[in-house]
């Protein structure tokens, strides 16, 4: 769980990340009596935000690009941008800023936790017609994106971009083992059997592995594959407060029994974790790769000829687990106006910049961006953009989506299943009964 | 000074005056005491009596619930288990080989100060550093342990995801960490022993082994009470190390009791349930210091 590779790069932990982001709070909560005072002080005419966000790494250095594009183009707006890390500390502290009312005006959240967030006051919702006016509407954006930014009729996040879960392919190893087609994609697999031959040829070519994919210790990794191959069914997963989990259990057993046998230590390694499966993509000794696209940036880094696509259909409905980073106005108890506009005018400007974040391998959510030209020279972004239209967000509920612990129970249930300690059922079941044990407790969200 | 009625007149008169120093001098602590010591723990005794959620939400005084549910709860009296469990894997190595450490280096081996810095150094890393070094060298792939294994044909061993073998492996690096501080303490300890003794026994016919037991390790006896006290407390307490190599898995092996409460807490935002468990842990804690204080009472006696 803890070293898993996240959207925002880099493991997700590490002291001295943890040190400058407690230093950040602390500096950020003395700084906040006086800034607040002079930060739009008619003097300077300059309007100062804070703006909160959890992207580290190569996305964290992308995105202070992007954030002093928006300054040089805005010209009255400072931003004071805080990195916190992935997943717990950052989700914990933005709560309790929150929770206290003197949160940041604006900050990044992943789609899949808003559910959690927003009907607990920990959000203000965004004003649709002020957007509307900053060229921010349901029309700029893909259904599925715009609507998973609602809660209760209002809208609480503004997407940036999607991150799905997708499919690398070393066009030589693919090439060479007969599964290339002229237009330089792979062949078309519809069931579990194709897809397992077409890796075993891969790997008759690479002599290692056909695929790809880690596991070990990370929760996040194994829930990605699983929730796309179990959204691939057509099935549904509901999880309400006071209720059982809704499940399709014929679907979820497929699933399992297939992941199963795709780390026979043939088709992919046994003993995984996401890192030996990057390296291993990376050295060719591999011919596919399943992570998010936020790995694009390393493997551009490694010395191989590779594409990307959605991970091929195999039960009929074609679908991908994915997230997104949103932009959230944090609740604060006595929001400023003129830092309120300034928030949206930053937030637009940035989307409509975003071109430079599909470089990292994320799809722009803002449509005028994917909808340019530009984006389709972008080789391999353009041949997942796709993806967009196939997303499957977490199923909502508090304690779901990312960097929640929801994914580390599943972790819990089947790791050892994967690693053929329990059968499928045990595992599934073991899991399921520590979701119900979740919903039969109050939502502590709204308590 | 003989006791005179003057002088015991002088202090009464005196003692209100010298109150207000003795305060003066105990303020800086017991202000800080106060604040960060006391006024939390009383709170979060109220807290646990509440509903109250990390994002503000509840607050409600709900009685004895949070404990009842606790109580029954199998994932918190599994993560006490697990706590337990470390610290009794943990502690006996970590004293008897700490011992035995000290004892081959106290023999006058050359390069004192080599031995005292390679078994001391590990304790100064950050446990950050150390697991990040650890989870690589359990990799299963591309790891240290399994590449040696590898060339006498075993097969790779999952280390920290074999529910079997995930709290040893844990435990292990735990040992190689901290091992350093009570090897340093037992070689002060062995240091005070009088050379004067171990001639008088080697006068008597006393040989190597028979020092060590009737001389060396009796004189040890109050360090050892020490260093098996601040174990048993470090060990209770694990915490970094577990979260950052396994993340309380596999399927829960090794998730430790204060790993619990801070679910519970700070990502499941149940403020007031996290309490509730936390003053359980410090029952439990209570327990084990009982035991141990009657085990020592009893063998000082």
């Amino acid at each position: 769980m803890t070293r898993s590779r996240q959207p925002g790069g880099g493991p997700s932990f590490s002291r001295r990340r943890m040190l400058a982001g407690t230093a950040a709070v602390f500096g950020g909560a003395l700084l906040t009596p006086t800034l607040a005072g002079c930060s739009t002080s008619a003097a300077s005419g300059i309007t100062s935000l804070s703006y909160w966000h959890l992207l580290s790494g190569g996305d964290g250095i992308t995105m202070a690009t992007l954030v002093a594009d928006v300054e040089k183009k805005l010209g009255n707006v400072s931003v004071d941008q805080t990195v916190l890390a992935w997943g717990a500390p950052y989700y914990t502290k933005l709560a309790m800023a929150s929770a206290g009312g003197r949160a940041p005006d604006i900050a990044i959240m992943h789609a899949s936790r808003v559910t959690g967030w927003a009907p607990g006051g920990l959000l203000d919702p965004w004003d649709l017609d002020l957007l509307a006016e900053f060229d921010v509407t349901e029309e700029t954006f893909k259904p599925r994106i715009w609507e998973k930014g609602f809660t209760d009729g209002k809208l609480y996040s503004v997407a940036l971009d999607s991150h799905p879960f997708i499919m690398f392919y070393n066009t030589d190893v693919a090439d060479e083992a007969g599964v290339l087609r002229s237009d330089g994609t792979l062949i078309e697999t519809t069931t579990p059997d194709e897809f397992i031959d077409m890796a075993l040829e891969m790997q008759a070519v690479t002599g290692q592995h056909g695929l790809s994919w880690g596991y070990l210790n990370d929760g996040a990794q194994l829930w990605r594959l699983f929730y796309t191959l179990y959204k691939q069914h057509g099935a549904d997963m509901v999880l309400e407060t006071g209720k059982p989990a809704e499940y399709d259990k014929d679907a979820a057993l497929e699933s399992l029994e297939f992941m199963t046998k795709l780390v026979d230590g043939t088709v992919a390694a046994t003993n995984s974790d996401i890192n030996n499966g990057i390296a291993e993509f990376a050295g060719g000794r591999s011919g596919m790769l399943f992570s998010g696209v936020w790995e694009l940036r390393t493997l551009q880094d490694a010395d191989i000829a590779f594409d990307a696509s959605t991970i091929p259909t195999l039960y009929g409905t074609p679908a991908v687990y994915a997230d997104s980073h949103t932009f959230v106005l944090p609740h604060q108890s006595k929001p400023d106006e003129t830092k309120r506009r300034a928030a949206y005018e930053f937030m637009s400007t940035l989307l409509k910049g975003s071109i430079d974040w599909a470089g990292a391998g994320h799809i722009p959510a803002y449509l005028p961006v994917v909808n340019d030209p530009a984006y389709d020279d972008l080789i391999p972004q353009a041949h997942y953009a796709n993806a967009a239209d196939l997303i499957n967000y977490d199923p909502p509920a508090w304690f779901t989506g990312s960097g929640s612990d929801f994914q580390n129970y599943f972790l819990d249930s089947i790791q050892g299943v994967m690693l053929g300690e329990r059968s499928p059922e045990a595992g599934l079941a073991s899991f399921i009964s520590r979701i119900n044990t979740l919903l039969s407790k109050p939502n502590p969200v709204t308590a | 000074m003989p006791d005179t009625g003057a002088t015991v007149k002088a202090t009464r008169r005196g003692k209100p005056r010298e109150n207000l120093a003795g305060w003066g001098f105990i303020a800086p602590f017991g202000i800080l005491f106060i604040l960060f010591m006391l006024v939390p723990v009383l709170w979060g005794i109220y807290l646990s009596f509440t509903n109250q959620s990390l994002t503000g939400a509840g607050g409600e005084l709900i009685g004895f619930s949070n404990y009842a549910e606790a109580l029954a709860d199998p994932d918190m009296w599994r993560s006490m288990l697990n706590t337990v469990w470390f610290t009794v894997l943990s502690t006996v190595p970590l004293v008897v080989i700490a011992l035995a450490l000290a004892l081959l280096v106290n023999t006058g081996l050359p390069g004192q100060w080599l031995w005292r810095l390679s078994f001391f150094m590990p304790y100064l890393l950050a446990s950050t550093v150390v697991s990040l070094i650890w989870v690589w060298l359990y990799n299963p792939q591309l790891g240290l342990f399994n590449t040696v294994l590898g060339w006498f044909g075993v097969d790779p061993i999952t280390w920290l995801q074999d529910p079997d073998l995930a709290m040893l492996s844990v435990v292990i690096t735990t040992v190689w960490w901290t091992i350093g501080f009570n090897f340093l303490l037992y070689l002060a300890a062995l240091q005070n022993i009088p050379d004067s003794q171990y001639e008088a026994a080697s006068l008597d016919g006393a040989g190597r082994w028979r020092s060590l037991f009737s001389i060396t390790i009796p004189q040890l006896g109050s360090t050892t009470v020490m260093v098996v006290i601040l174990q048993l407390l470090a060990s209770l307490k694990v915490f970094d190390q577990i979260y950052q190599m396994t993340g309380g898995g596999p399927a829960g092996t090794t998730r430790s009791a204060i790993q619990y409460i801070f679910e519970t807490g700070f990502t499941g935002f149940r403020f007031g349930y996290s309490s509730a468990i936390s003053y359980i842990f410090f029952v439990l804690i209570i327990v084990v210091s009982v035991i141990q204080f009657r085990i020592t009472a009893r063998r000082s006696a």
